[in-house]
């Protein structure tokens, strides 16, 4: 058994980054939002969006591959509806170098550590600065400190995650998915920061 | 015997037992010579419940001598047949495209890449290494190392702490390598060392289950392939670079993949068949999956596959593009090996060795379900969002034509058992008086020993070669547990590797008897079939069986197969002149 050629490449109207729908919704009370997680693997990516999203914690580690692609709905207290279109991505080596595919276009980025890992936040740091070079101008880009309920095995204080997180024009929380403790305050804030079209 | 009518039992009248066991004894046959002759049983101590650990079966048993593993003389006609080696699979063909090579090499842009800690890791018994008792004695050991001797992968133990181990095996190849010769294996006692070199990458397995080097070699092959499918073959560039370069960090999170692949050289057939098995299901539920499948392929998408765990609903390739059944066992065991996919849709960069070893593609997986699962490859870094339109199109689709409903029935129901070979196959089978009574009545026969199929049969796999598939009978009481079954399987590898030798090989049919089975082999050019009966049956009566089970697979074929491109199965229905 061989195999041939590929199928030529469809044209697409030039498309080349994972994003169906680039303008905001027509609706102006509603926005769609291309959201992108990022950071070492094992930080807690994962288990910070299937907390938001399906509102449960598994504690039994399931290693993601790839990226995992999932959508939820936030209601504003001013009745804005955003969509959230959540990529969480692997944060493995290999996939490194396919980053790009995942965070281009995106309007927002959660960069996320683990505060019982300074590894984590240099790795976290990584991601920041290469959002800063690729990702989309005026992306919303959050610095998120997970695990917080390991308080005792803190080695990055919150401190120098807030005082890096302002000079690099960053949102900084501390969140715990296994409490869900600001999780949903995180997606908030990144739904108010999110541009609002321009009516026009 | 006709080439083209591989059944010597003719649809119409069913020939005296006799006379087919002449027919088979005619064609050829080969002893025992690949068994070890000095063979012996140590002493090895199941440490757990491992894979391994629980099989000195069936050589073992042949060894001991006493029992008679008996065999035919060659036959005299010399029937030559063509060399359909087991590994005789055509070459990759790299995709016209190339589109993903340069994303490959730029894997090691990054320089100092951290190890990823976060898979479970329970299995592989962390805590030993080269020097722990329990770690030596391990049944099968599988390493994979760079050409520099750094460790990339180890089934047990941890890789880190098995450098100095991995040294002596970069050792000892390099030394072979470095006189311009090639080492393939090294015997050691009761011990096989089995040898892969793919440029800087060296593949090694250990063991002591007594299976054969083509059998272990191909698992190496396997374990290969399942690398590139998650690193694509540019990672060579890597070593080009850098020679001392870690790769075992690019495999972060990878662990179960691997783990479930060694698991499965002991159940799945697949892993040395080379050839992929269908879930059986109505030839008109199949076609509605089919028919939605081919409408996405044809729509941009490069393969389309529909899968219930391991086993095919439906496969489609866009124009020619064919997915060779490697490719298809190793993706299927990438994506049920990681949890993470039946969380939620995923996308993800992985390439099919046998397609195209140098570029990614790109999968798009859902699971509809516990076990039933869709992937959509394509050759577009862009199309997630179409190929989640097409997913829901082929939702709609199953759901619509209760393909899922039907798929669920099948998993529990529509298995084939031995118990349920028709005593007269034949379609035309009310023309013809019931045989039953004579069959059933065998008289060598203990009642224990009637336990399972008609005529001491007990399991089968038929294989279709131009199919590329194959269906295996669901295990009888008598090999119920799984270590029996395994035991099997290894008996049926065994004679693969046998019947496939290119030094004496090709062969036509194998008879074994010892004290576990009689098995019993036969291939033409369009099937291969291995089956195993009970220990005490009559070899007339096993050959008559073996037609049977024949013509059964024959008649269920609608259903047991997947006929994709109309290409192929003219091909295949010609070549059983006009079905
Ligand atoms: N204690 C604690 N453990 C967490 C938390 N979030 C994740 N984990 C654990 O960290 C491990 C990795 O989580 P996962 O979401 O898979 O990490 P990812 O690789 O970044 O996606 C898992 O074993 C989780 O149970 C948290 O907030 N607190
Ligand atoms: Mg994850």
């Amino acid at each position: 058994m061989g195999c041939s050629s590929s199928v030529p490449a469809r044209s697409t109207g030039g498309l080349n980054t994972i994003s169906n729908d680039s303008s905001p919704a027509t609706d102006s009370k509603d926005l769609r939002a291309k959201l992108v997680l990022l950071g070492d693997s094992g930080v807690g990516k994962s288990c910070i969006v299937l907390r938001f999203v399906r509102g449960q914690f598994d504690p039994t580690s399931k290693v993601t591959v790839g990226a995992s692609f999932l959508s939820q709905t936030l209601a504003l207290e001013d009745s804005t509806i955003v969509k959230f279109e959540i990529w969480d991505t692997a944060g493995q080596e290999r996939y490194a170098a396919l980053a790009p595919l995942y965070y281009r276009g995106a309007a927002a980025a959660i960069v996320v550590y683990d505060i019982t890992s300074p590894e984590s936040f240099s790795k976290a740091q990584y991601w920041v600065k290469e959002l800063q070079k690729h990702g989309s101008p005026g992306i919303v880009m959050v610095l998120v400190g997970n695990k917080a309920d390991l308080h005792d095995n803190r080695s990055v204080s919150s401190q120098d995650a807030q005082d890096y997180a302002e000079k690099n024009n960053m949102f900084f929380i501390e969140t715990s998915a296994k409490t869900a403790d600001n999780i949903n305050q995180l997606f908030e804030e990144i739904a108010k920061r999110l541009p609002r079209p321009t009516a026009s | 015997m006709d080439p083209h009518n591989p059944n010597p039992t003719p649809t119409d009248a069913p020939s005296p037992p006799a006379e087919s066991a002449a027919r088979l004894a005619a064609l050829s046959l080969r002893g025992t010579r690949d068994l070890p002759p000095d063979f012996h049983t140590a002493e090895i101590h199941d440490l757990d419940d491992d894979d391994d650990d629980d099989d000195e079966g069936y050589l073992t048993a042949a060894s001991r001598g006493g029992s008679s593993t008996s065999a035919w003389k060659e036959a005299p006609e010399g029937l030559h047949d063509d060399d359909k080696d087991g590994d005789d699979v055509s070459q990759p063909s790299p995709s016209s495209s190339g589109y993903a090579g340069e994303r490959g090499s730029s894997l090691d842009d990054d320089p100092d890449p951290e190890p990823a800690q976060d898979w479970p890791r329970d299995k592989k018994h962390l805590h030993e290494d080269d020097a722990s008792s329990s770690w030596r004695k391990r049944k099968k050991h599988f390493f994979i190392l760079s050409n520099s001797g750094k460790p990339i992968y180890s089934r047990y133990g941890d890789e880190h702490k098995l450098a100095g181990f991995s040294a002596t095996l970069q050792a000892i190849i390099s030394f072979v390598e470095n006189s311009g010769d090639h080492i393939k294996f090294v015997r050691a006692g009761k011990h096989q060392i089995v040898f892969l070199v793919k440029g800087p990458i060296y593949l090694v397995c250990i063991s002591c289950t007594e299976e054969s080097y083509e059998g272990l070699r191909g698992q190496l092959e396997l374990m290969y392939g399942q690398l590139l499918l998650i690193l694509t073959k540019s990672v060579n560039r890597c070593f080009e670079k850098n020679p001392r370069f870690d790769m075992a960090t690019l495999l972060g999170g990878t662990d179960a993949v691997f783990q479930s692949l060694i698991h499965a050289f002991s159940w799945n057939p697949a892993t040395f068949l080379h050839a992929y098995t269908c879930l059986p299901l109505a030839q008109s539920t199949r076609q509605a999956a089919s028919a939605v499948l081919q409408d996405v392929a044809d729509s941009g998408v490069l393969f389309v596959l529909l899968m219930c765990e391991h086993k095919v609903i439906s496969l489609v390739g866009a124009q020619k593009a064919t997915l060779h059944p490697d490719d298809i066992l190793l993706l299927a065991n990438f994506i049920l090996s990681s949890e993470s996919f039946r969380t939620s849709e995923s996308f993800v960069p992985i390439c099919l060795p046998r397609y195209n070893p140098m570029a990614y593609l790109h999968a798009y997986v859902h699971f509809f379900d516990e076990h039933t699962y869709v992937a959509l490859l394509t050759t577009r870094s862009d199309a997630f969002y179409d190929l989640k339109d097409s997913r829901a199109r082929i939702q709609n689709v199953l759901l619509k034509s209760n393909v899922l409903i039907e798929v669920q029935r099948s998993l529990h129901e529509n298995a084939l058992c031995v118990e349920d070979l028709p005593t007269d196959p034949s379609s035309q089978s009310a023309s013809h008086p019931p045989e039953s009574s004579r069959d059933m009545n065998s008289q060598s026969l203990s009642s224990e020993m009637a336990i399972g199929g008609p005529g001491g049969l007990w399991h089968f796999i038929y294989k279709s070669v131009y199919l590329d598939q194959f269906v295996s009978s669901e295990f009888p009481s008598p090999i119920s547990n799984k270590k029996q079954q395994k035991r099997l399987y290894k008996a049926y590898q065994k004679l693969y590797a046998s019947m496939h030798d290119k030094a004496t090989g090709p062969h036509k049919t194998q008879y074994r008897r010892d004290e576990d089975y009689v098995l019993f082999c036969w291939i033409t050019q369009d099937f291969e079939l291995y089956a195993a009966f009970n220990p005490l049956a009559d070899k007339t009566q096993a050959i008559k069986m073996c037609n049977r089970v024949c013509q059964w697979v024959r008649d269920l074929e609608n259903e047991i197969f997947v006929y994709g491109e109309s290409a192929l199965s003219w091909q295949y229905h010609r070549c059983w002149g006009g079905i």
